[in-house]
């Protein structure tokens, strides 16, 4: 009987995973590009690039449970990087996706020596000021980045030769990034190291008497986290063409924050699911005119009122993972993993 | 039953007589910011816009057809402004786009609207770069490179050869600073500092007492009129009794109202006089107090303009105007009789030529100055 339930576990997990990559790499492009509009297009985009912005948020706001206000200066770091590369040395997207990557993430690093020992409220603040050096220094530092003016990058984004010049083309790339980076991001999240910083989260003292390194934990975490943000800016700024310090501020920090909060602090599908809530809202509702931002106000006021936990909680997360990477998991075997 | 067929067949004709009654409708849209930090110009925009738009569709200048205009609120975001080119793109009705109000914004989306071909006309961008993106911008604003030198000519003349110069740290205030700078040195003039600050920032007490110490004739300075009156007033608490110049951002009747009488002796050029005695000026100001309740400042005159050289060229197409056709009348635009004086497009570049105004705050008003 156990067998049988194995196997219908296993199958359905496979479903799972084999459907939500059939949404977005078949029917959501494909259904875009029959209905022809550009604008459902770069609204895909951008929420996709949200949906990894926020889940990578969330291994450090919601699983490891440090508030972090300057999330947008690591987004920032990784568009800039990006494009500086290009443009000043042309180096191609297959090199400046990465290198904005790991320029967030040794910032990210940085950021994270001296603020480990700080907690709750203390490290927000902390992060807060990172985010506001960051968005002052891109704004001042106008040989460099052009301050205000923004930066332009010419060069479409060319893999082995190809230019994506389309916007669909532009969406696989975004999609195929944004799977991967989510898939990692999930392992991470539901494995030892995740089930490491939930622990921290709880009683970092209980976890360091457990033998957990808590400062290195936390900035393995951070740096993991902020590498996945630098990749979803550079992918932003070979994608939209152009950045400017405006869409680093600490506005676009909160954003990122309110997502991972709307979604449900720790779980990474419900920070998916508040990144397309808070990026397709304000789109759906252009409707109303005027009243569009206090439309999105009160679908968050009232999701957080009446889903506290969020609109996917950590705990259901939780139970998808243990179904998926484990099919023994129902709940009437008491210990564990199988 | 026999009443509810009568009623049918009522229908189905108004119906028919409707659609063959009912006028072609051209499209406009408008990227402009509607909520967030900078709502209060949006909102400005939208009441001139409206204005103009409404005059336009009662004067029967576009026979067979009404202009409709689609505004959508970008929040000053250059990633919501990508989005509303997007739609407009999409939607083949859109002939032309006005807006976005900043630099930045506009150029972020001119890339997209460059690529379906979409004539863009900004109100305010002076970017000199935003002309720049493809043969589809346009703005109906002087741009600092040619307001610096109109100033630098006009201050050398009153005796003003050492400037210390003010800006706010944006694209514009950049601009603003080094072609007044580039101006004046070549005039023979001397810059004494030159000090950014970033904008919101509103305790200019330091800036002030720092480019004091290298003794400047005058001041210019070049920010929006929120930061100007506190920077006016704050000039005054610490007793600098120095003449300044401003930029024609400056002209608004709020900045007199918010900086009392710190802001006399202030010299400003500018490209809209509310008080001028020219009739279309007259009943655009009287319109809008009518209509708003308030006085339009130069960017709502500005607005208003922009909505008009839009709605010109289409009158001039006609009915059947096409993205292609609208651009190409757009940019033959000459003379056009506007508040904001009479403006022509350069063929080249596309850069408005307009006459400036001088102006100087005197017993809280704004006064002409030869």
């Amino acid at each position: 009987m156990t067998d049988n339930k194995l196997v219908s576990h296993s199958v359905r997990a496979n479903l799972l995973v084999l459907g939500l990559l059939a949404l977005v790499l078949g029917v959501v492009p494909g259904v875009l590009s029959f209905l022809g509009k550009s604008y459902y297009m770069q609204v895909a985009n951008s929420a996709l690039i949200y949906c990894v912005v926020a889940a990578s948020m969330n291994l450090i706001t919601g699983t490891a449970g440090l508030m972090c206000l300057g999330h947008a200066a690591f987004f920032g770091i990784g568009a800039y990087t990006a494009a500086l590369l290009n443009t000043h040395f042309g180096l191609p997207f297959l090199l400046t996706l990465p290198l904005g990557g790991v320029a967030a993430g040794l910032a990210g690093v940085l950021v994270a020596l001296p603020t480990m020992r700080l907690i709750s409220i203390y490290f927000a603040v902390a992060t807060l000021g990172v985010g506001e050096i960051v968005h002052v220094t891109l704004l001042n530092w106008v040989s460099l980045t052009r301050g205000p003016m923004g930066m332009q990058i010419y060069e479409p984004i060319t893999i082995f030769g190809h230019q994506f010049t389309g916007l669909l083309s532009i969406y696989y790339v975004i999609a195929v990034l944004a799977c991967v980076s989510i898939y990692l991001l999930w392992r991470m999240n539901h494995s030892y190291f995740g089930n490491a910083l939930r622990s921290v989260r709880e009683d970092d003292q209980c976890a360091e008497a457990m033998g957990i390194s808590v400062v290195k934990l936390k900035i393995q975490a951070f740096a993991a986290s902020t590498f996945f943000t630098g990749l979803a800016g550079a992918v932003l700024a070979h994608s939209a063409g152009y950045i400017s310090p405006d869409s680093f501020q600490f506005s676009e920090s909160i954003l990122i924050l309110t997502m991972v909060v709307v979604g449900g602090l720790g779980s990474l599908p419900g920070s998916i699911l508040g990144a397309l809530l808070l990026i397709l809202l304000p789109e759906v509702a252009r409707g109303l005119g005027d009243m569009r931002n206090v439309a999105v106000g009160v679908v968050m006021f009232l999701s957080i009122l009446l889903l506290p936990k969020g609109i996917f909680g950590e705990v259901s997360a939780i139970e998808v993972a243990r179904k998926l990477f484990n099919s023994a998991w129902d709940g009437r075997n008491a210990v564990g993993w199988k | 039953m026999k009443r509810l067929f009568t009623a049918f067949v009522v229908m189905a004709v108004l119906c028919v007589a409707s659609t063959a009654l009912a006028e072609k409708i051209v499209k406009l849209g408008y990227s402009l910011p509607l909520t967030g930090s900078h709502a209060q110009y949006g909102e400005v925009f939208r009441n001139s816009a409206l204005m103009q738009l409404e005059s336009f569709n009662k004067s029967g200048k576009l026979k067979g057809a009404k202009v409709e205009i689609d505004f959508q609120d970008s929040k000053s975001d250059p990633k919501e402004a990508i989005n509303i080119a997007r739609k407009f793109n999409d939607d083949d009705e859109v002939v032309g786009v006005l807006g976005d109000f900043t630099s930045t914004v506009s150029m972020a989306a001119g890339r997209v609207y460059a690529q379906a071909g979409m004539t863009q006309l900004s109100q305010t961008s002076s970017h000199p770069d935003f002309c720049k993106i493809s043969n589809c911008q346009f703005r109906n604003i002087t741009t600092q490179a040619f307001e610096g030198p109109f100033v630098v000519k006009w201050a050398t003349g009153l005796g003003y050869k050492k400037f210390a110069i003010i800006a706010i740290q944006n694209d514009w205030g950049i601009s603003a600073a080094t072609n007044f700078a580039n101006a004046l040195k070549k005039d023979g003039g001397e810059v004494t500092s030159l000090e950014y600050f970033n904008p919101g920032n509103r305790d200019f007490r330091a800036i002030l007492t720092k480019v004091m110490r290298d003794k400047p004739e005058a001041l210019y300075l070049c920010m929006m009129y929120e930061g100007g009156a506190l920077l006016l007033q704050q000039k005054h608490q610490l007793g600098i009794d120095v003449t300044s110049f401003g930029t024609s951002s400056l002209y608004s009747p709020k900045l007199i109202e918010l900086a009392g009488p710190s802001a006399d002796g202030l010299y400003l050029s500018t490209t809209f006089m509310p008080d001028s005695p020219e009739p279309h000026v007259v009943a655009f100001v009287k319109g809008y107090v009518k209509r708003y309740g308030s006085f339009p400042n130069m960017f709502a005159a500005q607005a208003y303009d922009a909505v008009g050289i839009m709605l010109a060229a289409i009158a001039k197409v006609g009915p059947d105007v096409t993205r292609k056709t609208l651009r190409d009348a757009v940019a033959a635009t000459k003379d056009y009789p506007g508040v904001t004086g009479s403006t022509s497009f350069d063929p080249e570049t596309r850069e408005p030529v307009k006459g400036l105004a001088r102006m100087q705050v005197s017993n809280g008003a704004f006064q002409l100055v030869n």
